[in-house]
């Protein structure tokens, strides 16, 4: 498989890219200091924020994450907003 | 100028001690005065690691609560004249220690030695408070596991708070085969996810455990390569440019070669 993988310049998940993504994730957290629960509450505000103003396209496809800077870590939010005709 | 240097790791088990031991080992072959301190109170091991066990007479929390002058309860290590050892109490816990008793402590030592190794214990509590008080560096050991990694990183963060500069990097026991498979960080993964200097690489390398077992450190042992990456990292801390070992695998490309023709380079008749 992995021969195989390699052949067709496909990127292989090997564990040690599962453990880097993993670790930069958690230590995301452990640096800004923010739990799980306060993140899901953090997201439902913006959702509903949002949502004064937009129509949100699909609620579920909402992705809000921390991610890993240079020189700060970045909040990301990626909110599908309805297209309207008018 | 003496330099104090605590070697901390946040996770247990990592190799503070087995790194101490070595780097001390290493330096005092190299000429200089050096002395190992053992910081984790209670929980002594840099003696026993360096072989010196049996010839404990005083420890640290002796000098700091005046029972015995410094230079009673300095060990010296009969193999290299310029080694010496300074005990934790086995008996007594981290509490028994301020990091002002540290500080002073390793002041005294300062105007004895070239170099003053401080051996942290695990975890963020007042032991690694107390070791890290009189640093003047920070070396901070990991492997290249998630929960070592995680931990360091928390340790970076404390150093900085604690403003001891810079801490650098010491990666250990990695295994070079597990990298090129994928199945283990690189020193590369590490070193961007920390962003912190790295200063050293050592192999997970059998001679560790025996060297350990016998009381002896691995850069007593010719052809060890945990051994040389020890000696490298030392050379390092006197400021020589030396590069970066280039870890090879259980038998390198020279060695499968001269295998499959039926010759045996030197590295394999050890």
């Amino acid at each position: 498989m992995g021969f195989l993988d390699n052949l067709l310049g496909r990127k292989r998940e090997t564990s040690s890219t599962i453990a880097k993504e993993r670790l930069l994730t958690v230590l995301v957290h452990d640096r800004v200091k923010l739990t799980p629960d306060d993140m899901e509450a953090m997201r439902a505000e913006i959702i509903a924020v949002i949502s004064k103003y937009v129509d949100i396209a699909d609620p579920e496809a909402i992705d809000v994450s921390l991610l890993r800077g240079e020189e700060s870590d970045h909040l990301k939010a990626d909110i599908p907003v309805r297209r309207t005709r008018h | 100028m003496a330099r104090v240097i605590t070697i901390t790791s946040g996770k247990g088990g990592v190799g503070k001690t087995t790194t101490t031991a070595n780097l001390g080992t290493a330096l005092a072959m190299q000429g200089q005065r050096v002395v190992a301190v053992d910081a984790d109170i209670g929980l002594r091991n840099l003696d026993v690691v360096m072989g010196l066990e049996n010839r404990i007479v005083y420890d640290l929390v002796d000098v700091v609560e005046g029972r015995c002058r410094l230079r009673q309860a300095l060990i010296k290590d009969k193999r290299f004249p310029e080694l010496f050892l300074l005990p934790a109490a086995q008996t007594r816990d981290k509490d028994a220690v301020s990091p002002d008793d540290m500080i002073e402590l390793c002041n005294n030592l300062r105007r004895e030695f070239d170099f003053v190794l401080v051996d942290s214990p695990a975890g963020i509590e007042g032991g690694f408070r107390n070791a890290i008080a009189g640093a003047d560096e920070v070396l901070i050991v990991t492997t290249p596991e998630v929960s070592a990694v995680r931990d360091a990183d928390r340790i970076v963060g404390l150093v900085e708070a604690f403003e001891k500069g810079h801490p650098r990097l010491i990666l250990n026991r990695i295994r070079p085969q597990m990298v090129n498979r994928g199945e283990m960080m690189s020193k590369e993964d590490v070193v961007e996810i920390l962003a912190i200097d790295l200063i050293g690489v050592v192999p997970d390398d059998e001679v560790i455990v025996t060297s350990t077992n016998r009381g002896e450190v691995a850069v007593m042992q010719k052809g060890s390569q945990a051994g040389r990456a020890y000696n490298d990292i030392a050379r390092r801390l006197l400021g020589e440019d030396v590069p970066m070992l280039v870890l090879t695998e259980d038998q390198t490309f020279l060695e499968k070669f001269f295998g499959a023709i039926g010759l045996r380079p030197r590295r394999a008749a050890r």
